[in-house]
Formats: structure tokens, C-alpha cells, sequence
């Protein structure tokens, strides 16, 4: 029944948590008399192909679960984009994208204000519009992508290849897949092309940045830039954002090749501990733009503030990455063990053989 | 003189039909759901009921069904053990007699109308 609590589980994801075991109890007892009924019939054991038939007969999980659900808004112009289904999850993403958009906003903001620089109703309003258009612009794309996928391929999805979930496959050539969870046994190709994508991104901007400030700064380029210490850091960090494209192509190629990924990661991690402390020694990270002259006291508390949100920031930044480190390194020494055959079964099966 | 044009069915009008077919089926299902748990019965027997009497319905749309109409005080369930297995039994409630019973009487009118029309 491996199969069916796979299926099971997947359902439940996405079931209103008031209401999952209740559903999932009745659904579990609806697929295993059917099951039986089926068994009963053959007077034989169904077999897996079997079983997933008649969960494929129920349809994809997603679809199953939304059924139960209260919510059945949907996103529309004329026609519907993104249907009840996936719309919880749009608005999820949404809302977390914005928020933390928003935040950086407001601390940006915030700096300005504090040290007694002049905001305008306008040039908060502007950046928060601008913001609001481009997270909305994307994230609802993408979703519509999905929706139509969807809609195009209800039954693409599978439950046999995964460590434990069920995968929609976005499929755009034979023998080609892209899959939304994560697989104990391969990496996803949609995170791995995710991450190449979202790498590139970062590199073209950190490449511009240098001589467009206003790519992080907004308003407050004018007097404000990047501290000398970016120059010096600027080729090892393009060194690591090379390496983590390089290592998304490669498991692009080889999704089988997790272990490889998950040492890749913790060097990477830790690489990226070691730039921020050379960091941390060499700051100040941001100073005054070269055309500003002589600066007013409010001008150097702008500086004083950016630079101490950025230093709070880093060391953050560098907690978080160093237990997530050693959580990795931990949980790979430990299925590493796992993995590894112990002294009594290896000499057992010396003997069989 | 009257020229017949005859367009043979292409997706468009298969897909159209498939929805208005949905469309009329989705209002008899309530009907047919609550006129077989006169009887009580759990899921799945339903599920069997409703198809041998020509009235299938996929398990993604009765039990979300089930749930509704119990919530809307037409039907009581309770968790109880058959051949060693929990099932959940439904039954129609006193209020949902009561509106079945008003239910059948306006298929009844509709049935009649209709077969007027036709």
C-alpha cells in the first residue's frame, strides 16, 4: 500500500489542516475498498501498475484537494488565468514576496528618515508601485504557466519515482522533466534550471551595479555607493556564483548525482562564511557618493545607519549559514553511515555469495 | 423550402456538450445522493449505488458533496467499525427528509414541464 499512503500524503498537503485527517481517514477507507473489491475480483494481490491505476482514475492530488476546500476564488481577466486550485498558492507566494520586499523598503525608508533626510509621499508611493508591478508581473506569470500546464496535462503527474512525494511533471520534451518536489534520489531539474536562471540574474546585476548604484540604492544614489571593499570582494563572490551555476548544470545533466550536490552545497556555504568574514574585517560597505563634497551631519548618519543595518545584516546572515552548515554536514555524515553497509551484514553477504 | 445544414460534431461542440451535459447532471446529483441515503450507506457503497442506477460520480466530487450537504444539516454520519474496518455511515437527517421530500416534488413539476416542451 506503499503507493496509496504516497498519494494519501500528497492529498493531504494540501487539504485545510482543520479538516486533513478527517478527509484523508474517509479517502484512505474509499481507495482500499476499492483496492479490496478489485482483489476480491482477480482472487490475486493487485499489482503496483494496478494500484496506481486506480489512483490516477482519481486524479491529480492537487485537483483532488481543492475540492474540499471553502476557497474557491480564482484570479481572472475575462477568462480565467489561475484556477481554485493553484489560487492559495499564488497568494501565498504573493504575499511573501511582497512582504519581504516590502521590508527592505521600509528599512531603506526607514535609514533616510531616521537620519533626517527628506522622503516625499511620492517617492514612497513610486517604489512601493514599482515593486507591487514587478513582484505581481512575475509571480502571477508564472503561476498562469503553471495553470496551463496543468490544464494541458491533468494526469502528468507520478507517484512511483519519488523518495516519498508525488511529482507534477512539467514535461516539455520526451524524456525531459521538470519536477516541482524534491527527490531523496534525484535533484529536481526545475530547481536545478531555477537556480542557473536566478544565478544569471544576480551576476548581470552584480556586474552593473558597480557603475549603475541605482540598482541598489534608488533614490539615495546620488549620495550614496558601494565601499571600496566590493571591488576587492566583487571576483570572489562572481567566483561562487559561478560555481553554484556550475553546479546546477551539472545536476541539470545528472539529477541522480544528489551527493555530489549536497558536498557542493556545504563548500559552497562555507566559502560564502569565509567571504563574509573577510567582510565583516574590512567594512565600512557603503560611503559617501564622490560628487556629494562636503557632507551634511544628516548625509553621514545616512552612512552611519546603512552601514550599521548592513553589519547586523551580515552577522544574521552568517549565524543562519553556519547552523545550516553544520545541519547539513551532520545529516550528510549520518546517511552517509546509513548507506554504508555495517561489518555483519557485509560479512553475511560475503558468506551467501 | 428549407435547407438542412448538417455540421458534424467537431471538438468545439463535443466540449460544449460535455458542459451543458455536467451542468444538467450536477443538479440531479444532490437529488439521487440524498434519494439513496434514504438507506444508510458509507462512501463507497454509495459510490456503487449511484453507478449501478446510472448516476457515476467520481469520489473528488461526492465526498466534498457528503460534507456539504452534512454541514448544511442535511445528513448525519458517524464513524463506525464493518468487517473490521472504521467506515463512516451517512443517513439523511430529519431536516433532510423534509427536503428531499419537497425536492422530489419539484422534479416532478420540472419533469412534467418538461415533458411538455418536448
Amino acid at each position: 500500500m506503499k503507493l496509496v499512503d504516497r498519494y494519501l500524503k500528497a492529498v493531504g498537503t494540501y487539504l485545510p489542516a482543520d479538516q486533513r485527517d478527517d478527509i484523508l481517514r474517509e479517502l484512505s477507507e474509499d481507495i482500499r475498498s476499492e483496492i479490496e473489491e478489485k482483489e476480491n475480483e482477480l482472487a490475486r494481490p493487485l499489482s503496483e501498475a494496478e494500484q496506481e491505476a486506480i489512483l490516477k482514475q482519481r486524479g491529480n492530488p492537487i485537483r483532488l484537494a481543492a475540492r474540499y476546500r471553502q476557497d474557491h476564488r480564482t484570479l481572472a481577466f475575462g477568462r480565467q488565468l489561475i484556477g481554485p486550485e493553484l489560487f492559495p498558492f499564488y497568494i501565498k507566494v504573493l504575499s511573501f514576496n511582497l512582504g519581504l520586499t516590502f521590508a527592505v523598503v521600509g528599512i531603506i525608508f526607514s535609514a533616510l528618515v531616521f537620519s533626517g533626510q527628506k522622503i516625499t509621499f511620492n517617492d514612497v508611493f513610486s517604489t512601493c508601485a514599482m515593486q507591487l508591478c514587478i513582484q505581481m508581473g512575475i509571480v502571477t506569470i508564472i503561476f498562469v504557466m503553471v495553470e496551463k500546464h496543468l490544464n494541458k496535462y491533468p494526469d502528468r503527474w507520478n507517484l512511483r519515482s519519488s523518495g516519498g512525494g508525488v511529482h507534477l511533471d512539467l514535461r516539455f520534451e520526451k524524456n525531459f522533466r521538470f519536477k516541482f518536489a524534491s527527490d531523496a534520489r534525484q535533484v529536481s531539474r526545475f530547481e536545478s534550471l531555477s537556480t542557473i536562471v536566478a544565478s544569471a540574474v544576480a551576476l548581470a546585476w552584480l556586474a552593473e551595479v558597480q557603475s549603475h548604484p541605482f540598482l541598489i540604492f534608488w533614490g539615495a544614489a546620488s549620495f550614496l555607493k558601494l565601499a571600496p571593499v566590493w571591488s576587492r570582494m566583487y571576483v570572489p563572490i562572481v567566483a561562487l556564483t559561478s560555481w553554484n551555476i556550475t553546479r546546477a548544470a551539472i545536476n541539470l545533466a545528472r539529477p541522480q548525482w544528489t551527493r555530489f550536490r549536497r558536498i557542493s552545497d556545504i563548500a559552497l556555504q562555507a566559502a560564502g562564511l569565509v567571504l563574509v568574514a573577510f567582510l565583516l574585517r574590512d567594512g565600512p560597505w557603503v560611503a559617501l557618493a564622490d560628487g556629494v563634497g562636503t557632507p551634511s551631519e544628516n548625509l553621514l548618519r545616512v552612512v552611519e545607519i546603512t552601514n550599521r543595518a548592513i553589519l547586523y545584516s551580515f552577522l544574521i546572515a552568517g549565524v543562519i549559514s553556519a547552523v545550516t552548515m553544520v545541519i547539513k554536514v551532520v545529516r550528510l555524515a549520518s546517511d552517509s553511515r546509513r548507506s554504508a553497509p555495517s561489518a555483519e551484514a557485509w560479512s553475511a553477504r560475503k558468506e551467501r555469495s | 423550402m428549407y435547407v438542412v445544414h448538417y455540421m458534424p460534431p467537431t471538438t468545439n461542440h463535443l466540449e460544449l456538450f460535455e458542459n451543458l451535459r455536467l451542468e444538467l447532471r450536477r443538479g440531479s446529483l444532490i437529488l439521487a445522493v440524498l434519494a439513496a441515503l434514504r438507506k444508510e450507506q458509507y462512501g463507497y457503497t454509495l459510490r456503487k449505488t449511484l453507478a449501478d442506477h446510472g448516476m457515476a460520480i467520481d469520489e473528488g466530487t461526492l465526498y466534498p458533496l457528503l460534507r456539504r450537504l452534512e454541514t448544511q444539516g442535511l445528513l448525519v454520519s458517524e464513524w463506525r467499525e464493518e468487517d473490521k474496518r472504521n467506515k463512516r455511515f451517512y443517513r439523511l437527517s430529519p431536516d433532510g427528509k423534509v427536503i428531499l421530500k419537497e425536492l422530489l416534488v419539484e422534479w416532478q413539476n420540472i419533469n412534467s414541464s418538461l415533458n411538455g416542451l418536448l
